[in-house]
């Protein structure tokens, strides 16, 4: 098939590069198979033997840009989707990595899935094959294949993709894409604010109690390359107590999104990780749609911008002065 | 830990709408605590050995006292808690008169209110820690920035008082605005005789030194020990060897240069000492109409200059010094006119300003104070002043009274009655702003004695016409008084052009970190209070750089600035406040967000030995605002006595009140 | 208006240079206020921590205050300004959480200003007291928390490019019954807990 073969080069030409460029670097982070079909896993390949293993498809999901700042120092060889371009322009932009440090794979990408979506269509853990074409992935399970739309599956974040080519890269391999997502519309953000304040307070009170507080969220996050210090496990500033209470939960909610205000690049990785199954992302999306009307900034494109909340206009033009509105 | 806790009844200030008995009381109950009284005035005498005394015998290790604004008492009840052996950062305070008695006559609610602020209190000192201030040693010198009579009397007060003081001066000669005027008002004294004196001192005086044609490049430090650059724009002339003979004025043919000091309406030469009570008086070459320089032919000045003090070469030179404190008075500059095209935009010769209409009448004045037309050079006879140009008016962003106008219109039309009797004045006003000793007197004179003819309205077009006596303006606007148009065919017309911000004002402010106004002005620290310092610790205004301002108010203000540098550096060591950021270094991931919010610039990055960051607060330069805590995302930065910690006991301390409080 | 025979929980968070002494001023004047404010005292505006507003508001309290210079007389040049930006997103964000915008506000008022002050407490009080207490922070019962995480609802985007295809989720609903995340990390006591004749809509409502 036509779709096949052209993801046979890709990986194909993937691969060259890698090899060609591992003697200038201490090691390339990249996605293998997983364990299954529909999981693939990052691994470092030192090696043309371990480039073999080099893959690029749907299953491809993961932000391999975290726990780049802890590499800092090193000459990492780097995977990334155009999503995943957007934190390492971030993390470029706050100066938490050197480019020079960097040698970047770009790969130009028409959407991963989102195995929560695969999950409540299907079990899972019975998929014994999968095949992503155009429009549909069809599953093979023991009694027979099921096929899905494609749309229907993949992460939400691919469907409104403005992105689909890195933004920076050494190496482009493949083809460039179009954009196949308009402007963002926080349709999502918009069913949700229809609520009442009551309503929204219920299901964040139902949401927050679910969680564990096992932290991938925060673990996950590109961004909060403080993690090793991070505020949620400080005693001075003690901000949270160890106590699994919903406020303590609920706030490091917060705090997560506050710390991101101006950062996050929605890559979704702190709710694709989340057992739980909480839809944090929601609140960064709420973060950066303000972001985007009050100051017509995003994050992750400009590695020169200068971050929206470390700066000020005297006279600001969106916000409009307090105290006089009531 | 070991807590006391003071209730004070204010007289019957507090009492009167709150059960002090029964806060102390509660007071009581909180952790920590082991005493709690109320007490009659806290802050009186016996009040504070109260405090001193149940310190010693209780040991008590801090000390929170209800009362009164901190914003009125926490220095004093500090220093009580300090005489008996306590850190003063080991008291808090509850505003309980303020914001609880003062307020609102609910007894009641009053009660649960003021304990409540109590158990903040309370909570906070429970995780306040000792704070100890560093001390530092000063520079005994002061730099001052604008040499304009502000300027002048800040230097020769500071001098007296036995500093050693900068003078640093943009044009070539200090004096600013007043050496260019010819008389003053209200007493229509000669100002260079009143102004020569002083600027003959400060050029004497040998504690001053002057940098003309000099300006501040670069301010880094703190107060007590501020570092300076200053760079010394080069002059073509080594001044060492001048003596400002000004033959070399005499023999350079280039003539054609317009001559700032008249305010352009007259001729100068391109070497030239500015006018003749300059200090330094020091020839300066300008270099854009040096026929050597600019054409590398002629070198007259250097053949005639008897010293050899002429230099072609001369570059600019940057000069670093240290001081411990810095005075601004950079004065104002004035509104440019020919944006307004209803007054012909610069179009018409005989439209002047006021301050070339002052060197007219300046005996030393290009016209040797004779009044005649630019255009044509015959002396006017009916001579129309327009105040508020580019005062007072919105639509040139102006919005602000320039303040001293109407009384130098006032002035100049008594002086164009006095220079030529003849004459006739008008002079078109929106209101007589006079409030000055003496000033609406001054006013009433020119208007009773002098006839000069005061029109209320705006002028609206001046047109050039043809008066019998060849060309005039046409000076057409309402009479609001009288409700009808008026025409007044003038001679010439004077444009009391407002007062601005002085050139590149919000430039050196953020050398300096001081803040400036919409409009360029320095902004004072209090506007009633503190009206000559600025937010910077060691940096003081004097003079119209902080608004408009008249003479005697200049004046005033550069001694007050003075008085202020003399009290701050009579002392041979400061003391850092130590309410400032603290960097965890632990926790600190060298992001350096911290650095880029700090306002100003008190952050640095430290590298360390294995190339990672960390921040670093200098002490003496962090003013305590907390920006950076905020921006940190980690919180790594913390602001002493402000911390997260503290305020989120104070946070925590009133919600779990009221958690009782609903529960009960 | 509730009135709860007790103060709201109202906390301010006040610059020392200028809202203190403008509150002080209301003080000194005598300008009669309501008594639910509590007032935190900080040394600017810039240093007030929106999460202390969030801390604040998710510990209970019914409403939060800022107050700082006005504009340009910042004691610190510009500690107001960066916090302008950093409580307009608060403000801004604090919906989302089902946290009433009207419970947070951010003013500025200056040392002299008494009775603006009085006026703008006095507004925010009534403001308050007319949305009610903030609700309570109750945890909701476990089993039918368990119930909406098994549930996995699905944040699904409608199709950007094909307009009029929303499939939204309805935020309001349960989603509908599917098979439990086998690999969820449920605990088993939770999913056990889930009785057959639960219904509602998974709110406890
Ligand atoms: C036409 C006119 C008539 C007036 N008549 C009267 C009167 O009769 N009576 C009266 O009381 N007032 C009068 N005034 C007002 C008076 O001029 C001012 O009050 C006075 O000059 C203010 O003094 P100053 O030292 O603050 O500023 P200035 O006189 O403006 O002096 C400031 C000095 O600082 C220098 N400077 C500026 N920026 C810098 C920099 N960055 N670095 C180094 N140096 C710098 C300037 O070159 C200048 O020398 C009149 C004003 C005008 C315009
Ligand atoms: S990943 Fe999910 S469960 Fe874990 S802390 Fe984050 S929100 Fe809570
Ligand atoms: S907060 Fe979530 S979506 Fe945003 S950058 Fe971090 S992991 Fe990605
Ligand atoms: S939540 Fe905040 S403090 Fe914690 S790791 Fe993320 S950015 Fe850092
Ligand atoms: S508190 Fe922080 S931001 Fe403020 S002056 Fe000090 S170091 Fe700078
Ligand atoms: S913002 Fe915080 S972590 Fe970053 S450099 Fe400053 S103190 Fe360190």
């Amino acid at each position: 098939m036509a779709a096949d073969q052209a993801k046979d080069a890709r990986q194909a030409e993937l691969r060259a590069s890698v090899i060609s460029e591992l003697p200038n670097v201490d090691f390339v982070l990249g996605y293998a198979k997983g364990f299954d079909p529909l999981h693939a896993t990052p691994i470092t390949v030192r090696s043309e033997k371990d480039a073999a293993r080099l893959i690029f498809d749907a299953t491809c999901v993961q932000n391999l840009t975290t726990g780049l700042y802890g590499l800092k120092g090193k000459r990492i060889g780097l995977v990334v989707k155009g999503c995943d371009s957007r934190s390492v322009v971030q993390l470029l932009q706050e100066k938490l990595v050197e480019r020079s440090e960097l040698v970047i794979f770009g790969m130009p990408c028409d959407g991963v899935l989102d195995l929560a979506k695969i999950r409540v269509r299907t079990d899972i853990t019975q998929v014994r094959g999968a095949e992503v074409t155009g429009e549909e992935v069809r599953l093979l399970l023991p009694d027979g294949p099921k096929v899905l739309p494609r749309r229907d599956v993949l992460a939400d974040k691919c469907l409104r993709c403005r992105y689909p080519n890195p933004i920076v890269s050494d190496h482009l391999i493949g083809q460039e894409l179009t954009p196949q997502g308009a402007e963002d519309t926080y349709a999502d953000l918009d069913g949700f604010e229809k609520l009442s304040p009551q309503e929204r307070f219920d299901f964040w009170k139902r949401q927050m109690s679910r969680c564990i507080r096992c932290y991938a969220c925060r673990n996950a996050c590109p961004l909060c390359v403080c993690k090793h210090v991070c505020l949620a496990d400080s005693r001075d500033p003690h901000w949270l107590s160890a106590e699994a209470t919903l406020q303590e939960k609920w706030l490091f909610q917060v705090m997560h999104a506050l710390h991101l205000a101006g950062r996050c690049t929605e890559c979704g990785e702190c709710q694709r990780s989340c057992p739980m199954g909480i839809p944090i992302l929601l609140l960064k999306r709420k973060m950066n749609r303000e972001l985007k009307e009050l100051f017509n900034y995003e994050a992750g494109v400009d590695p020169e911008a200068v971050p929206p909340l470390h700066t000020f206009l005297m006279e600001e033009d969106k916000i409009k002065d307090r105290g006089q509105l009531w | 830990m070991r807590i006391g806790v003071m209730v004070c009844h204010c007289g019957n200030n507090i009492a009167a709408t709150v059960d002090c008995e029964a806060v102390a009381a509660a007071a009581r109950e909180f952790p920590d605590v082991v005493y709690a009284t109320d007490h009659m005035y806290a802050c009186s005498d016996p009040g504070q050995k109260t405090i001193e005394q149940t310190i010693r015998d209780l040991k008590l290790d801090g000390v929170v006292v209800a009362s009164c604004s901190p914003r009125m008492h926490e220095m004093t009840f500090r220093r009580a808690v300090e005489r008996a052996g306590l850190n003063r950062y080991m008291f808090e305070m509850a505003n309980i008169r303020e914001h609880v008695a003062w307020i609102s006559l609910d007894r009641k609610r009053n009660t649960q209110k003021a304990t409540d602020l109590v158990r903040m209190a309370v909570e906070k000192l429970r995780v306040d820690r000792p704070l100890t201030p560093k001390s530092f040693d000063v520079q005994k010198r002061v730099l001052i920035v604008g040499g304009g009579v502000a300027g002048i009397q800040a230097a020769l007060d500071c001098a007296d008082g036995g500093l050693d003081v900068l003078l640093v001066e943009r044009k070539a000669s200090i004096g600013g605005i007043m050496s260019k005027l010819d008389k003053t008002f209200p007493t229509i004294d000669c100002s260079v005789c009143v102004l020569g004196p002083k600027m003959v001192d400060a050029g004497q005086n040998p504690r001053i030194t002057l940098h003309t044609c000099s300006e501040v490049e670069e301010v880094s430090g703190y107060v007590g020990n501020f570092e300076v650059k200053i760079r010394k724009r080069t002059t073509y002339v080594d001044w060492t060897k001048c003596t400002g003979c000004g033959a070399c004025q005499e023999k350079c043919p280039s003539r054609k240069v317009p001559d700032a000091f008249n305010e352009n309406i007259s001729l100068t030469t391109a070497i030239n000492i500015p006018f003749p009570q300059a200090i330094p008086k020091r020839a300066t070459i300008n270099a854009a109409h040096c026929i050597r320089l600019t054409k590398g032919k002629c070198g007259a000045c250097a053949k005639i200059c008897p010293t050899g003090a002429i230099d072609y070469e001369m570059q600019d030179e940057i000069i670093t010094e240290k001081v411990g404190a810095i005075i601004a008075a950079t004065g104002i500059t004035l509104f440019d006119h020919t944006r307004l095209g209803e007054y012909g935009a610069g179009r018409y010769p005989d439209v002047v300003t006021s301050l070339a209409y002052e060197r007219m009448l300046s005996a030393s004045g290009p016209t040797a104070g004779h009044i005649k037309r630019p255009s044509d050079g015959r002396e006017p006879k009916t001579v129309v002043f327009i105040s508020c140009v580019g005062s007072r008016d919105r639509s040139v962003d102006r919005p602000y009274c320039s303040g001293f106008c109407c009384m130098y219109t006032a002035k100049q039309a008594i002086l164009t009655r006095d220079h030529i009797p003849d004459s006739k004045a008008f002079v078109f006003y929106m209101d007589i702003r006079a409030n000055g000793k003496g000033y609406e007197e001054f006013v009433r004179r020119a208007q009773e004695e002098y006839a000069v003819e005061y029109v209320r309205g705006r002028v609206a077009h001046i047109y050039p016409t043809a008066g019998p006596d060849g060309g005039q303006l046409m000076v057409r606007g309402a009479d609001t008084l009288l409700g009808a148009q008026v025409e007044v065919a003038a001679d010439l017309v004077v444009l009391a052009v407002g007062a601005e911000s002085s050139t590149g004002a919000p430039e050196l402010a953020e050398k300096l970190h001081i803040s400036y106004d919409h409009y360029g002005f320095f902004m004072e620290s209090h506007p009633k209070l503190r009206p000559v310092e600025t937010n910077t610790v060691g940096i003081f205004l004097a003079g119209a750089c902080q608004g408009p301002k008249d003479i005697p108010a200049s004046v005033a203000q550069a001694s007050a600035a003075a008085g202020k540098v003399l009290a701050l550096l009579s002392k041979d060591k400061l003391e850092s406040d130590p309410q400032i950021a603290l960097v965890q270094a632990i926790r600190c991931i060298g992001c350096g967000k911290c650095e880029r919010t700090c306002p100003f610039g008190a952050i640095r990055m430290r590298e360390l030995r294995d190339g990672s960051k960390r921040a670093e607060v200098v002490e003496t330069v962090c003013q305590g605002c907390g920006i950076c805590s905020v921006t940190c995302p980690v919180r790594a930065i913390q602001l002493q006595h402000f911390t997260d910690s503290q305020l989120l006991a104070e946070v925590n301390a009133l919600c779990r009140t009221w958690d009782e409080t609903t529960e009960s | 208006m509730q009135d709860m025979g007790r103060d709201y929980r109202i906390i301010g968070f006040l610059c020392n240079w200028c809202s203190y002494g403008g509150a002080d001023a209301a003080g000194v004047a005598r300008f009669s206020q309501p008594t639910d404010l509590r007032i935190i005292r900080v040394p600017c505006s810039g240093r007030v921590d929106p999460m202390f507003v969030a801390k604040a508001l998710l510990s209970g309290a019914d409403g939060v205050l800022v107050s700082g210079c006005h504009p340009r007389d910042c004691h610190y040049t510009e500690g107001n300004l960066y916090a302008r930006r950093r409580l307009e997103m608060l403000r801004r964000f604090l919906p989302v959480l089902g946290v009433d915008e009207g419970r947070f506000e951010y003013i500025w008022v200056s040392a002299s200003e008494g009775s603006r002050w009085r006026d703008m407490v006095t507004k925010f009080t009534d403001k308050i007291h007319q949305l009610g207490p903030m609700p309570r922070m109750t945890e909701p019962a476990r089993t039918l928390c368990a119930l909406d995480g098994m549930l996995g609802q699905s944040l699904a985007q409608p199709d950007m490019t094909q307009p009029g295809q929303p499939v939204l989720p309805d935020w309001s609903k349960p989603a509908p019954p599917l098979t439990p995340r086998a690999d969820a990390m449920l605990s088993m006591s939770d999913i056990a807990g889930i009785a057959p004749e639960t219904k509602g809509d998974g709110n406890g409502r």
